[in-house]
């Protein structure tokens, strides 16, 4: 007899994502994946000035921000053929390797940390043999026994308060919690100075953004001036607290970040073969160094991978009508016109019509044997696809390039573990850590460009010449595409009479989380759920751990039901 | 970041897609072109969560503006003074996770600031849109003047202590 698990946004929560999944033995046998929310920004679009549309996007979420306006200022700018300076393209470089950095730490060890470290088991660390053992994995400065003490004097109370909801709210002494009490109380440290280490790494948005959150975009380059003398632009002095800011979130990244992503998996290497899922693997690429439209020259290669066969690495076109398509059979939409819900749209030909014929919240249980998502379910040449971290890596692994397969090749020497565990749970949240470590020595690559062009005397920032919307063709299309931390992300623009006649988005959360489509397939959050075990269904720690892996952009609550259907538990899980 | 010499950090927050409940945004927008006066800064944070932890370090006192769902009337404005996240409405809007989050760390550093928060009860967050309803566009006059009522409190208090 199988329990049913779900997964639910509880309204009001962002993002509202929620899972229903059936337990047999201690382990799930199916799942069904609902986005229970719409944000329909297509139609908020629709009629405005394309110039504008990055401004608006950059409002959809508070995490994702800076990406979704540089991806829609790069489909405006396909749609209308403009070449963006050198120098913006260094500086959305280089602002997306600081998002990197930024959302994988705060991911890492404020959404997923707790996953594996048990805060309560910290508090009975050994301060001396944590500091021991903490001086042996790296040698980042704040590692002292006392250091150490003072952390678990601190929580302590915290702890015994109840007052804050992240360690009141975890399943602290749960068996699949394997970790050293040394080991948890590294990480704990370690969770702290990370707060305060991410609020540095965001200066750099602000500066090049000019505020942040929801930094400025400009269609053709950056709207930012470069002028070493100038006290008001980007000048000599701000260049040089941004290198400072840059090198120092490098070295957080190799001396924290990773020896602690490590240590942590070296006891879990067991979630090297749990919640793998699809195999299916996409990337659209991004940071490009010689221009958008030069796919080869991005740093991060573009490229699907099935069935988990990395001998071939096939080609990604999202200008290819039958490539990238978004199907409805199992969402709350319909399109017009011949095939109805039947068939499968190019998000240029993208329609984005609601029709609800869900229950009325609030409600127990979905039907899944109808509609069941808000999330509309891309494909790629009919293939369920996986986006994320885990895909970059596997794709640049696939390619050869040498700097993913010096990286991927020693993190599985070091674990000892086959290149098959990367396709797992773990795999997932190491490739995380993997990633940071490239954005970070990218960031400075493209930094000493952005010097050595500015001192060459280039001071470009944006290519105006076709801003103005009387030299626009009649009619344009244009697809920005962009790696955002959580996966390959693109947006579709049709301009008409110099306005946005139909603007699509397929984010990364629509790839992982969307239902099954005609076929029965299922996408990535469903698919990677099926065997992971549930040793105690009131305490579903195993759910969250696959689930936050992906790193859903999205805050969720898993409920336990028993066999009437009652909810028997309910587990906040936080996540972004 | 602003200038942190200032006292006061009048800080809206929501999500301007999602018509009413983005009311804190519409409010900073709407002062941010007042002259307000000296020591008060106003910041439009959006959806912001961990970006905003330094603006909470930098400044003594926050007044934030956020919506809320409950069940009191549409366009009901509420004070709170709240120490811990816990103390936050329970469904305040849809980044309440991550306002939460914020507080707990502002409460782990060790630098959580005076914070005054201003909620507006609205009646949905499926709203889709820039604008707002007319009955949360009507209470706006309100809510500014209790934002600024409570802002020259402060701007006295703070005048004593120094």
């Amino acid at each position: 007899m199988s329990k049913r698990i779900v997964v639910d946004p509880v309204t009001r929560i962002e993002g509202h994502l929620r899972v229903e999944a059936d337990i047999e033995n201690g382990k799930i046998v199916d799942a069904y994946s609902s986005g229970t929310m719409v944000r329909l920004l297509e139609e908020i679009l629709r009629g405005r000035d394309p110039r504008d549309a990055w401004a608006f996007v950059g409002r959809v979420c508070g995490v994702c921000t800076s990406t979704h306006s540089l991806t829609s200022v790069r489909c405006v700018e396909d749609a209308l053929g403009i070449e963006v300076p050198p120098n913006a393209e260094l500086v959305r470089n280089l602002m997306h390797c600081v998002l990197y950095m930024h959302d994988h730490v705060v991911h890492f060890y404020h959404l997923h940390a707790m996953d594996w470290v048990d805060v309560v088991a910290a508090l009975k660390a050994d301060p001396k043999k944590t500091s021991e053992l903490a001086q042996s994995i790296s040698k980042w400065p704040k590692s002292s026994p006392g250091y150490f003490a003072d952390i678990q004097t601190r929580i302590q109370k915290f702890v015994e308060s109840g007052q804050l909801g992240i360690f009141a709210n975890g399943y602290w002494g749960h068996p699949a919690y394997k970790l050293p009490a040394e080991v948890n109380l590294i990480g704990l440290a370690h969770y702290l100075e990370a707060l305060d280490w991410q609020k540095e790494i965001v200066k750099v948005q602000a500066i090049f953004g000019g505020k942040n959150p929801h930094p400025n975009y400009l269609v053709g380059g950056m709207a930012c001036s470069i002028n070493l003398d100038d006290v008001s632009g980007i000048n000599a002095e701000r260049l040089a607290y941004i290198h400072q800011l840059l090198k120092q979130g490098k070295e957080f990244i190799n001396q924290v970040y990773i020896p602690d992503l490590m240590a942590i998996a070296s006891f879990y290497k067991d979630w090297g073969a749990i919640g793998g899922g699809l195999g299916n693997y996409l990337v659209y690429g991004d940071l490009p160094t010689k221009g958008y439209r030069d796919t080869a020259s991005y740093k991060f290669p573009s490229g699907a991978i099935l069935n988990k066969d990395i001998s071939k690495v096939y080609e990604v076109d999202l200008r290819k009508e039958d490539e990238v398509q978004e199907f409805i059979t199992n969402s709350w939409y319909d399109y017009e016109g011949e095939g109805g819900k039947a068939k499968g749209l190019h998000p240029w030909k993208g329609e984005s019509k609601i029709n609800y014929t869900g229950p009325k919240p609030p409600f127990e249980h979905l039907d899944t044997s109808k509609e069941y998502s808000y999330l509309k379910t891309p494909r790629w040449k009919g293939n369920a696809m996986e986006v994320g971290p885990l895909a970059r890596v596997l794709v640049g692994y696939a390619k050869g390039v040498e700097e993913y397969k010096a990286i991927v090749d020693k993190t599985l020497k070091d674990l000892d573990v086959p290149v098959a565990a990367l396709f797992s749970t773990l795999g997932r949240t190491a490739a995380r850590g993997l990633e940071a470590v490239l954005a970070a020595d990218w960031a400075l690559e493209f930094y000493d460009s952005l010097i050595a062009n500015i001192k060459a005397g280039d001071t470009r920032m944006a290519e105006m010449s076709k801003f103005d919307p009387a030299t626009w063709p009649k009619e344009a299309l244009g697809v920005g595409h962009a790696e955002a931390p959580r996966g390959a992300l693109a947006h579709w623009i049709n301009i008409k009479d110099e306005k946005i006649a139909n603007y699509q988005l397929v984010v990364p959360t629509t790839w992982n989380a969307s239902p099954r489509d005609a076929k029965g397939q299922m996408s990535a959050y469903e698919a990677a759920l099926i065997d992971t075990p549930v040793h105690d269904e009131t305490q579903p720690l195993e759910i969250i751990r696959t689930i936050h892996s992906f790193d859903p952009c999205m805050a969720c609550s898993v409920h336990l039901y028993d066999e009437d259907g009652k909810t028997i538990s309910r587990v906040s899980v936080v996540g972004d | 970041m602003k200038d942190p010499k200032n006292k006061i950090l009048i800080l809206g927050i929501g999500n301007y897609l999602m018509g009413d409940e983005g009311i804190g945004v519409h409010l900073a927008e709407r002062l941010a072109l007042e002259v307000l006066p000296e020591g008060v800064d106003v910041v439009d944070g959006g959806t912001g969560g961990f970006h905003l932890l330094e603006y909470f370090e930098s400044y003594p006192n926050v007044i934030l503006i956020d919506a809320t769902l409950d069940t009191n009337p549409v366009g009901t404005i509420r004070k709170i003074k709240p120490k811990f996240s816990m103390d936050f409405p329970q469904a305040m809007s849809t980044h309440d996770i991550g306002m939460k989050d914020l507080v707990n760390a502002l409460q782990i550093l060790g630098t959580m600031p005076v914070i005054d928060l201003f909620v507006v009860s609205i009646e949905s967050i499926q709203q889709q849109g820039i604008i707002l309803t007319p009955e949360i566009e009507a209470i706006i006059p309100l809510l500014k003047d209790k934002v600024k009522e409570l802002m020259h409190e402060l701007l006295v208090t703070e005048k004593v202590l120094n």
